[in-house]
């Protein structure tokens, strides 16, 4: 394409968003409308994203020791494990310190402990955080496999169920967007018809002195893809701020025993404005695409 | 980007429009045409006159390729366009100029605007927009008013500034399809004359009129056409008895 003819394009379709202002505002209203919603379920899916990363950043493993290791092995296990892959940092406890963790967990009936008589029947162990969830089995594996080791735990049911979870929320919420989608360009594309239905005449008159098909289409997709990119603006803007408002308010409020807060603003915002900006974008040049088939059939 | 060879400096070229047994059935069973052969030869000049429905406008639409034959060939510049690929319309249609009984122009552009669109679409490069379009206008003399809208212009202007549109990129043949059909006499006559002109310049002309008066003083050669078929072809005819 010559840059004279993308000068043309360019020109033609500020021309017509201009002269087609009604039909234009329309579209651009639609485009916004789509937008908003898209944008909502986006925010909601970073949302469950954060949320269960959040979760499955708690999962840890428990590696009990056999009774009576020097302080040395110890250390060497302790670094042994830290090289596995997937092992994001291991914690010794102790014994002692096993046991007072357990009184103070036990809170009014610790009292059941004195029956103990100083005896400590806790083992030592290692408290492993994982950097990645889906390798625990993995790692349990590889723990196990180094000698002096008594036993590794691990919430393995209860993993796998948050894992099928977040994987299933994920997925439906990617589907849900790929749907909104096809139905916003569905709704811009018969918008962007009704433009095209009054400027039928001008396609025939491009048509009958010799335009090719690439040429009569062009401008229709540019004036598409303004509408959809000043669609996306309008519609960063009153979602920035409604976010912006919502995470303030949700911020560090306790649900129950569970401390709840949404992804921060300044994380998020950056990639809702680019995915509205490339979505308008897309739903503007295919719903012009789509709508000016038919009539380019001359 | 391809060209069609519309230079063509072969002997065959003299037959510039040829219809080989061209028969035109529309889906609903209408037979618009039944068996057509007609030759046209460079330069020249035809009415192609006959009642509504007789057929005519189905000849310029297979001649714009905007339609395809039932059946047989038709000859441009001795290429076959029946067999033209969707993408090769524009570039045959560059050849042929159009103007309508409703002039078809663009409201909102100016007559200047409406004459170099039509090279702009044709991605023309704007010195020779720049160049050519005065030429044309004061060739259909419009030259002084470029700048008007065709809502300030009468019906025999706005032709004109249509012919303008159709003559810019110099196409070797005008197809017009009524153009005086809108106009008064004293109009048509002026229309009629800027034809002759442009025709003496060497662009071939085919013309559909139902307008008894102007092919009978124009004195050229005459294609009748009813129910689908020739019924007269005259060298300088007149309109006669059909119709």
């Amino acid at each position: 394409m010559k840059l004279r003819t993308g000068k043309f394009f360019i020109r033609e379709g500020f021309r017509s968003l201009k002269r087609n202002r009604t039909m234009s505002a329309a579209a651009t209203t639609s485009v916004v409308a789509a937008l908003l919603v898209i944008g909502i379920f986006f925010l909601i899916m970073l949302n469950i994203d954060y949320a269960a990363t959040k979760l499955e950043s708690q999962i840890e493993m428990m590696v009990y020791l056999n009774d009576g290791l020097s302080e040395n092995i110890i250390n060497t296990m302790s670094t042994e494990i830290k090289s596995i892959n997937g092992v994001k940092a291991v914690e010794f406890i102790s014994k002692d310190v096993a046991l007072k963790n357990l009184e103070k967990n036990w809170g009014e009936n610790s009292y059941l402990l004195e029956g103990l008589d100083g005896d400590n029947p806790l083992p030592d162990s290692f408290l492993i955080t994982l950097s990645d969830p889906n390798q625990a089995s993995g790692v349990a594996l590889s723990v196990s496999a180094i000698s002096n080791i008594e036993k590794v735990v691990y919430g393995k049911e209860e993993l796998a169920k948050l894992l099928s979870t977040t994987y299933v929320l994920r997925m439906s919420s990617l589907v849900i967007i790929l749907i909104l989608l096809f139905i916003s360009i569905f709704i811009i594309a018969n918008t962007i018809k009704l433009t095209l239905y009054a400027r039928r005449r001008e396609i025939g008159i491009m048509k009958f002195v010799g335009a090719t098909d690439w040429f009569v289409r062009m401008p229709f997709i540019i004036e598409g893809i303004i509408v959809g990119i000043i669609g996306a603006v309008s519609a960063s803007i009153v979602l920035g701020a409604a976010y912006y408002y919502c995470a303030g308010i949700v911020k560090n409020q306790m649900i129950g025993f569970m401390s709840i807060s949404l992804m921060p603003f300044n994380q998020i915002i950056t990639s809702m404005v680019m995915l509205l900006i490339i979505v308008g974008i897309l739903i503007g040049a295919i719903g012009s695409l789509i709508s000016v088939r038919k009539f380019i059939r001359v | 980007m391809f060209n069609l060879p519309w230079n063509c400096y072969s002997k065959g070229c003299d037959k510039l429009i040829q219809f080989r047994n061209v028969s035109k059935e529309f889906p609903d069973g209408n037979k618009v045409l039944r068996n057509i052969n007609l030759t046209i030869n460079n330069g020249e000049f035809v009415f192609l006159v006959g009642s509504s429905g007789a057929g005519k406008s189905t000849i310029i639409k297979l001649l714009l390729k905007e339609i395809e034959p039932t059946t047989g060939s038709i000859m441009v510049n001795e290429k076959d366009i029946t067999k033209y690929k969707r993408r090769e319309i524009p570039f045959h249609r560059r050849n042929i100029g159009v103007v309508f009984q409703d002039f078809r122009l663009l409201q909102e552009k100016t007559v200047y605007e409406n004459v170099a669109f039509a090279m702009e679409v044709i991605e023309a490069p704007p010195k020779e927009i720049r160049r050519q379009v005065p030429i044309v206008l004061s060739m259909v003399g419009l030259s002084k008013k470029a700048g008007l809208y065709p809502s300030q212009l009468s019906g025999g202007e706005q032709q004109r500034v249509s012919l303008a549109r159709a003559m810019v990129n110099s196409p070797s043949i005008l197809i017009a399809d009524e153009p005086t059909g809108n106009l008064d006499p004293e109009m048509s006559w002026d229309i009629m004359k800027t034809l002759s002109e442009i025709n003496q310049r060497g662009t071939t002309i085919l013309m559909a009129t139902h307008a008894r008066e102007i092919v009978d003083g124009m004195k050229k050669r005459v294609v009748a056409v009813e129910s689908g078929i020739i019924t007269r072809d005259e060298k300088r005819g007149g309109y006669g008895n059909e119709a």
